[in-house]
């Protein structure tokens, strides 16, 4: 629909406002994201939640006006075993690193050594899953289970979902909160 | 009261009224009728045999084909690589399973080419503006493609690049369709590194 040149700047735009979002909320310090680890700082889970819950209901309402198809948005395909398997190596790079991939990259272009020890972790990552792709397709293949979405396999509306996992973010949030008490440490957003 | 606990009510009364809407709107057609026979017609939504034999030679990995028929007729006999959605279970299922990935051109087919075009109409009307149909079904294929032969005296490099696909595509449908079931994905796979090695040359 539109031109090239102007998906590529709109996309630009929106990560520029993403990357400044991240590092003015203190992202780009790998001690704020150990702390959800750790439960003294849980504003990351509560930041990414509440972005995703925002952009739930946001889609929906718009799906129902009729202003976004969301038939037509670009599901990821499912495959059980690789999600598992890559998650929980997603999981110890994240703890090990203290970065995710999108505040690696924040940290990063601001100059953190740290950071660019991560992002060469991440390249030296994905080249040896390039090169040991032949042995681990199996893996990477296994349980199938094509663009399913939470709602359909659980056999609930997508809006019955969204109130459910807008609950269960708000409960969350709560004991986040609770337990940010409980393992308080001196307060380190001005230092960073 | 502070700000992000209104917020979070903000957040679940939103929750509590998207749970309580009627979601029809999710399935309902978004193209305007004039419009969507506009695009039914057009020449470009439809592909003749010998361009669906093309793709299937080439390996063209932007193709899926949608084979509408039930899953007996399938078994028996079926374009090789294509997937199985009998045309029932295609127009009740709102079909982002097998259509949302927008850069696969996804080609529908019947045995006579009359039900793909019903089942072309209500993708289209669903916006998928990534379907196709065979024109003339797997009757036309099996005419077109199958059991072409060549008759004439001379040969021209066009016919020639013609006839070739057809006998390539030819030779991978018998082939195919003379294995069991349990035997035809792993065809397909060994099929593609075969074909690489053979070729050679720049890839």
């Amino acid at each position: 629909m539109f031109p090239e040149w102007l998906d590529l700047l709109i996309a630009f735009l929106i990560g520029t406002g993403f990357g400044f979002a991240l590092e003015q909320a203190g992202f780009s310090s790998s001690r704020k994201l150990a702390g959800m680890f750790y439960g003294y700082d849980t504003t990351v889970i509560k930041v990414f939640f509440t972005a995703a819950i925002v952009a739930l209901i946001g889609s929906q309402f718009l799906n129902y006006f009729g202003l976004l198809n969301l038939n037509q948005v670009y599901v990821n395909e499912f495959y059980t075993g690789a999600a598992i398997v890559g998650g929980i190596i997603m999981g110890a790079g994240f703890i090990m690193g203290g970065f995710c991939p999108g505040t690696g990259l924040c940290a990063l272009s601001i100059g953190k050594i740290d950071a660019f020890v991560f992002a060469a972790g991440g390249l030296t990552g994905a080249f040896l899953f390039a090169e040991t792709y032949p042995a681990i397709q199996d893996l990477a293949n296994s349980n199938y289970k094509g663009a399913v979405k939470i709602n359909d396999s659980l056999g609930m509306s997508s809006g019955l979902f969204t109130l459910l996992l807008v609950a269960a973010a708000a409960l969350m949030f709560w004991v986040a909160e609770l337990a940010e008490k409980r393992f308080a440490r001196p307060e380190i957003t001005n230092e960073i | 009261m502070e700000m992000r606990i209104k917020i979070t009510v903000v957040l679940l009364l939103s929750g509590l009224i998207l749970a309580l809407l009627p979601l029809s709107a999710n399935r309902s057609f978004t193209v305007k009728p004039e419009k969507l026979i506009s695009e039914i017609l057009d020449p470009d939504v439809s592909l003749t045999a010998d361009q669906v034999a093309r793709l299937i030679v080439n390996e063209d990995s932007t193709i899926r084909l949608i084979d509408l028929r039930t899953p007996e007729e399938f078994s028996k006999l079926s374009i090789p690589g294509s997937v199985n959605v009998p045309y029932k279970d295609f127009i009740s299922s709102d079909l982002y399973m097998y259509m949302n990935d927008m850069n696969i051109r996804n080609i529908l087919y019947s045995n006579d080419g009359l039900i793909s075009d019903y089942a072309l109409v209500y993708a289209r009307g669903l916006g998928y503006k990534n379907s196709f149909a065979m024109d003339g079904g797997l009757d036309e294929w099996i005419d077109t493609v199958i059991e072409s032969k060549f008759t004439g005296e001379r040969i021209s490099a066009r016919e020639n690049a013609l006839y070739e696909t057809r006998t390539k595509a030819a030779n991978l449908f018998i082939r195919f369709n003379s294995m069991p079931d349990s035997l035809k994905s792993a065809f397909m796979i060994a099929n593609k590194f075969s074909a690489k090695k053979l070729d050679g040359g720049c890839e």
